[in-house]
């Protein structure tokens, strides 16, 4: 196996963990829509985020069919045109397992700069299937959403490796 | 196997599925499918109230501390500000209650009216008090969700009021949810009468004007319409009763190269804080029935059918 200079040796990943985290990160994205701030056009996607981090770091776990799921899921939530989000995040998924070999060899703001343009496509996507439809343009706040979603990759990364960053067995020195 | 991590899982029988492209393919060609259906055909109705289903129990979960946080929130304001509330709300009550008496008469008066003059008596409408849960995320549209739905007896095209004027129309509903579509919403219109001149028109929803807002179309350059005018429900939609407020005419633009006035106006119900609503069955059910012939010999007079109002 070849290994990146100065990097940690990883736990494998817990499938649970995985899906509680994407389902975690659904709910706060219901959870900030219902609480905080409505229907603001800036308001950045954490699912989206998330995908595309499980996305690059897992890619035989999470793919395209769970990301459609959960598209599903946003589009009932978020009362907007059925299949919007699913092939928003399809796309992202899609972008996301197409890099995943390349981009964990950089440090991570500079994985966050290459992740920029892939949430800025899915939101492409969503936008150019809303302006079909025929909807109105919700102003270009809407530029804001995908680079703090990427200025959130590092949060991401460290929050959603740390169960990988344990010690392999625990004992009384390394509690964790 | 991911790179950099313990993961030792012995190799897959067959290593690869479908191609990444592929499996894209699919699933674009699946959400085009959907979206075509779900805006042309509306056949996606089952698939969204069985998501919704499954959705709302996290939803309500996720809704209850937003409420007590608003609860505390409100049980927390000053003595003053609560004082001051009543104040205003006491002189909006002396406002009117003059005309709240008169209404009783005034109704008795309209009914016996109308039997003189053999008219069709106005229905009274019982509306059903329901609670604004949140607005619905997507920044394209103007909607908020309401938590009655079908099993309270609500159904897709009841108007829906505050208590200042006509918030909008319930547009979708699950089973213990509804979404409503606000005024301002560009896919929104509304038929409404000029209570000064008694002129009717059609509103039309305009989210791009400061934050939301109507405007009448197709009004001629001398249309007499002018800042103030209050703006009403016609009632010839046969959906909205007549006579509620809709909005106040803000601002008026004439210019030569149009023929047609620019005219604003600004919604009368709280658009963006709305939290107690006031939801009346729709009417459609009751108007008479159309006449059949008339639509097919005008059709065949003029030659073309253009349909106008949305």
């Amino acid at each position: 196996m070849i290994m990146r200079p100065g990097q940690q040796l990883l736990l494998p990943a817990n499938p649970l963990f995985i899906w509680g985290s994407l389902l975690g990160a659904f709910g706060l994205n219901l959870l900030f829509n219902m609480a905080l701030w409505g229907r603001a056009a800036w308001a950045p996607d954490l699912l989206a985020l998330a995908l595309v981090f499980w996305g690059v770091h897992q890619p035989q776990r999470v793919g395209m069919s769970g990301a459609f799921l959960f598209g599903l899921l946003m589009d009932v939530h978020r009362g907007s045109v059925l299949g919007q989000h699913a092939l928003a995040y399809a796309v992202l998924s899609f972008c996301a397992i197409a890099i995943h070999r390349r981009l964990l060899w950089f440090t991570v703001p500079s994985q966050a700069l290459q992740v920029l343009p892939l949430l800025l496509a899915a939101h492409a996507v969503a936008l150019a299937v809303r302006m079909m439809v025929g909807g109105h343009f919700p102003g270009a706040s809407l530029l804001l959403a995908p680079v703090i979603e990427a200025m959130l990759w590092p949060l991401a990364t460290w929050l959603l490796l740390l169960p990988q960053r344990r010690a392999p067995d625990p004992d009384a020195n390394r509690p964790l | 196997m991911p790179l950099g991590t313990l993961d030792r899982t012995p190799p897959p029988f067959f290593r690869q599925g479908a191609s990444a492209l592929s499996r894209l393919m699919l699933f674009s060609a699946l959400a085009l499918f959907l979206m075509v259906a779900d805006t042309r055909f509306k056949l996606t109705g089952p698939v969204r109230v069985t998501i919704a289903s499954v959705l709302y129990p996290v939803q309500w979960a996720l809704v209850q501390p937003v409420q007590w946080s608003r609860d505390v929130f409100q049980n927390l304001q000053s003595l003053r500000s609560a004082q001051d509330d009543a104040q205003l709300l006491r002189e909006l009550l002396r406002l009117q209650s003059p005309r709240a008496q008169q209404y009783e008469e005034l109704a008795l008066e309209n009914e016996r009216l109308r039997q003189l003059l053999d008219l069709r008596q106005r229905m009274p409408t019982p509306g059903l008090a329901a609670q604004v849960l949140y607005d619905a995320a997507d920044p394209y549209e103007h909607k908020v969700v309401i938590d009655k739905g079908l099993i309270h007896g609500i159904s897709a095209g009841a108007p829906v009021l505050d208590a200042s004027g006509v918030l909008g129309q319930v547009t979708r509903v699950y089973p213990s949810m509804a979404e409503v579509t606000l005024v301002i919403d560009a896919e929104q219109a509304i038929p409404v009468l000029n209570t000064r001149t008694g002129v009717r028109a059609v509103a039309f929803g305009d989210p791009s004007l400061h934050g939301g807002a109507l405007e009448l179309r197709y009004m001629g350059t001398n249309a007499d319409v002018q800042p103030g005018d209050l703006l009403t429900t016609s009632g010839i939609d046969g959906i909205f009763p007549p006579g509620l407020p809709v909005a106040r005419v803000d601002k008026v633009e004439r210019s030569v190269e149009s023929p047609f006035a620019q005219i604003y106006c600004l919604p009368q119900a709280r658009v963006d804080g709305a939290t107690q609503v006031l939801v009346l069955p729709s009417l459609a059910g009751q108007q008479p029935a159309r006449p059949q012939d008339a639509p097919a010999r005008a059709g065949q007079k003029s030659g073309n059918g253009k349909g106008g109002a949305r």
